[in-house]
């Protein structure tokens, strides 16, 4: 008899055979997905500041000459147009709709971060586009990370004795914000080198997710097709392992996923001009840990119907469910912090978080290690699931 | 004459499902190079049976050998020696005739090239090697099942399980079936065929056992079970039927 691995092996290219054959499935999972991700940018690039390069609005309600130090090293350090609005008058433009947003450091910001105490940026966004609040937010997060740095640093100091009491106007925050090599600084890099706002950036990563989970869960109807005919109890009669055929259902999967990639990325890349950001390695390491998770996912719903009228049914809102959940249809970073911990509990939420990271926000490879360890507990939750209750036979 | 070897004994087979015996406590042997039939109307238990025996589905108590192995301890020497067709169409219907055969030979552990040699030699015997390479999907019902037949010769059995092949078919597809089963016989093969036509039973089998209600209510070659209740050349298997268990086979 063959191994195990050589027959699933057999069944992944048999499978892989079936489905180029079938013109609907193709099209399902090459082009279809391509449609949304030009409608969806077409829609969202037409609010967006096209042309201008990313103008980021501050507003200060601190009076201390520390506040004030601190918003001049900022602008000086960043790599963006940073404007400075009075408070009121950037909200009345925001009210009028004006402005998108701006980043707010509310009275007593200063204090409170010299003081080891939580200090609070504030965002505010009006009702404009998505991609102003996703860069407004990226901002603030940048901000937020600079200077929890310097907090760390000036506390280490005051515990020395060093700088005794807070002197705060003493501080010279230009050369402690720009000495510190902090992670997410990339962040607003990113964003000022991209300029003018590519929606494909997220729209494409949060297609792509969605339509190979998509794929995926349609091969549970093609099992489910499988067992009704009985060619898997014939197979089993021919002496083909049960873990053979769970294995070769999940390499055919694979491959059908990673063909979607290859092609959603390369037209990405082409015709979209998306940028892949800081580490490209990272994303086509997360892409292919989201694609076994889906292959798994599909295992999964094949391993819980019966019939064929109940696996495409589940597929069917399994993936319309699970796509805007875990942040394919809008990404998560502009949603309320409940949906981004709900996104949690999906595959997809991992993948467009760590896409997001990567191709928005400048993060480096390290830094989605997170995603990519869940997306893998993902599948292999998946796919040990599969292995304990797939069934070869209809009843 | 030396006297045939029983090549597969089954002794008190039981099956139920969800508490209904769909097998209830069946023996028989098939001796070898003989086309052994099951016949019985829908339901009887002539597919559970074959599941059972054919290592897909596991026996509640009773025991099989076939060629000397066990099904239950011994599975995977017995799928070496038996290739079977089930009831359903279990083909790819978007593949063509040989790309199937292939297919399934290789699962079975023929190389490619063996598995392509294997296939162009059973769509000959089941008289579809002109349609080779044809999608399954444009044959009429009756090639169909002869390519479910062809595919399981691919892994070169020794017995062959066929459960009703000939169902819903036209009558040349039929004959040609009869044919191919009647001359895999003739090379030494040993058949166990099932069906609900007492014809097709009448005409093809050496031996024939009668099932109803999970039960083998009767058993012996079709002219001795025809002289049990009157003159062979006149009953037919039916009437055997009506005789035995009061209901037509048609039921
Ligand atoms: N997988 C199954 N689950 C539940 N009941 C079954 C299953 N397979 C067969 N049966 C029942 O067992 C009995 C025998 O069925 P089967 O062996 O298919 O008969 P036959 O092949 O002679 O038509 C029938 O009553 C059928 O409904
Ligand atoms: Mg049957």
């Amino acid at each position: 008899m063959p191994t195990v691995l050589h027959q699933a092996l057999l069944i992944a290219a048999k499978d892989t055979r079936i489905f180029f054959k079938d013109r609907f499935a193709v099209g399902f999972s090459f082009l279809f997905p391509f449609l949304f991700v030009i409608g969806f940018t077409l829609a969202l690039s037409g609010q967006g500041p096209d042309d201008s390069p990313l103008t980021i609005t501050v507003s200060s309600q601190e009076e201390t000459e520390a506040g004030e130090t601190l918003m001049a090293g900022m602008i000086a350090e960043s790599p963006l147009t940073i404007r400075q609005l009075d408070y009121d008058e950037a909200l009345a433009q925001v009210e009028s709709g004006d402005l998108d947003g701006f980043v707010s450091f509310p009275v007593g910001f200063t204090q409170a971060l010299t003081e080891g105490r939580p200090a609070t940026l504030e965002v505010v966004t009006g009702g404009g586009s998505a991609e102003s609040a996703a860069a407004l937010r990226s901002f603030a997060d940048h901000v937020a990370g600079e200077l929890a740095a310097v907090q760390n640093t000036y506390s280490a100091l005051s515990l020395l004795g060093e700088a005794g009491q807070a002197d705060l106007d003493a501080i010279d925050w230009s050369a402690a914000l720009g000495s510190r090599d902090y992670a997410i600084r990339f962040e607003v890099e990113t964003v000022g080198e991209v300029g003018p706002f590519n929606a494909s950036n997220f729209t494409l990563p949060g297609y792509l997710t969605m339509f190979v989970f998509f794929a995926a869960a349609m091969s549970a109807e093609a099992i489910a097709r499988e067992r009704q005919t009985n060619t898997l109890e014939r197979l089993m009669s021919n002496g083909t392992r049960r873990e053979a055929i769970v294995l070769g259902k999940f390499i055919g999967a694979s491959y059908r996923g990673v063909a979607q990639l290859a092609v959603m990325w390369t037209v990405g890349i082409v015709a979209f001009d998306i940028d892949l950001g800081a580490s490209p390695a990272a994303v086509i390491v997360i892409s292919a840990l989201m694609v076994l998770a889906s292959s798994a996912f599909g295992l999964l719903l094949a391993s819980l119907v019966s019939s064929v009228r109940a696996a495409a049914t589940a597929g069917v809102l399994a993936s319309l469910t699970l796509a805007p959940l875990g942040g394919c249809w809008w990404p998560l970073f502009i949603t309320p912090q409940w949906m981004q911990s709900l996104a949690k509990i999906t595959p997809h939420g991992w993948a467009n978080t760590g896409f997001n990271k990567l191709m928005l926000f400048g993060a480096e490879f390290g830094d989605v290690t997170q995603e990519m360890a869940a997306l893998l507990l993902f599948g292999v939750a998946f796919l040990a699931f599969a292995l304990w209750r797939f069934r070869l036979t209809a009843s | 004459m030396t006297a045939a070897q029983d090549f597969l004994t089954a002794s008190s087979l039981h099956k139920a499902f969800d508490g209904a015996q769909a097998v209830d406590g069946v023996s028989f042997t098939i001796r070898q190079g003989e086309i052994f039939g099951l016949l019985g109307p829908n339901g009887a238990g002539k597919t559970t049976t074959i599941r059972m025996l054919s290592t897909v589905l596991q026996a509640d108590a009773g025991d099989v050998t076939i060629g000397g192995f066990s099904v239950g301890r011994q599975g995977d020497e017995v799928r070496r020696l038996i290739g079977v067709c089930p009831q359903e169409l279990a083909l790819y219907p978007e593949l063509s005739a040989s790309d199937n055969m292939i297919f399934f030979g290789r699962m079975a552990g023929l190389s490619g090239r063996e598995a392509k040699a294997a296939a162009r030699q059973n769509l000959e015997t089941v008289g579809l090697a002109d349609r080779a390479k044809d999608k399954v999907d444009k044959f009429s019902g009756g090639m169909k099942r002869r390519v479910n037949i062809a595919i399981a010769l691919m892994n070169r059995p020794r017995m062959l399980f066929l459960d009703e092949p000939t169902v819903g078919i036209d009558p040349q597809s039929r004959n040609h079936i009869f044919e191919t089963v009647e001359s895999l016989r003739d090379g030494g093969m040993t058949v166990l065929y099932t069906t609900h036509y007492m014809e097709e039973a009448d005409r093809l089998c050496d031996r024939i056992g009668i099932m109803d209600h999970g039960r083998l209510i009767s058993l012996g070659a079709p002219r001795e079970l025809k002289a049990r209740i009157g003159d062979p050349d006149q009953v037919t298997l039916e009437s055997v039927f009506l005789d035995l268990t009061g209901r037509s086979l048609r039921d």
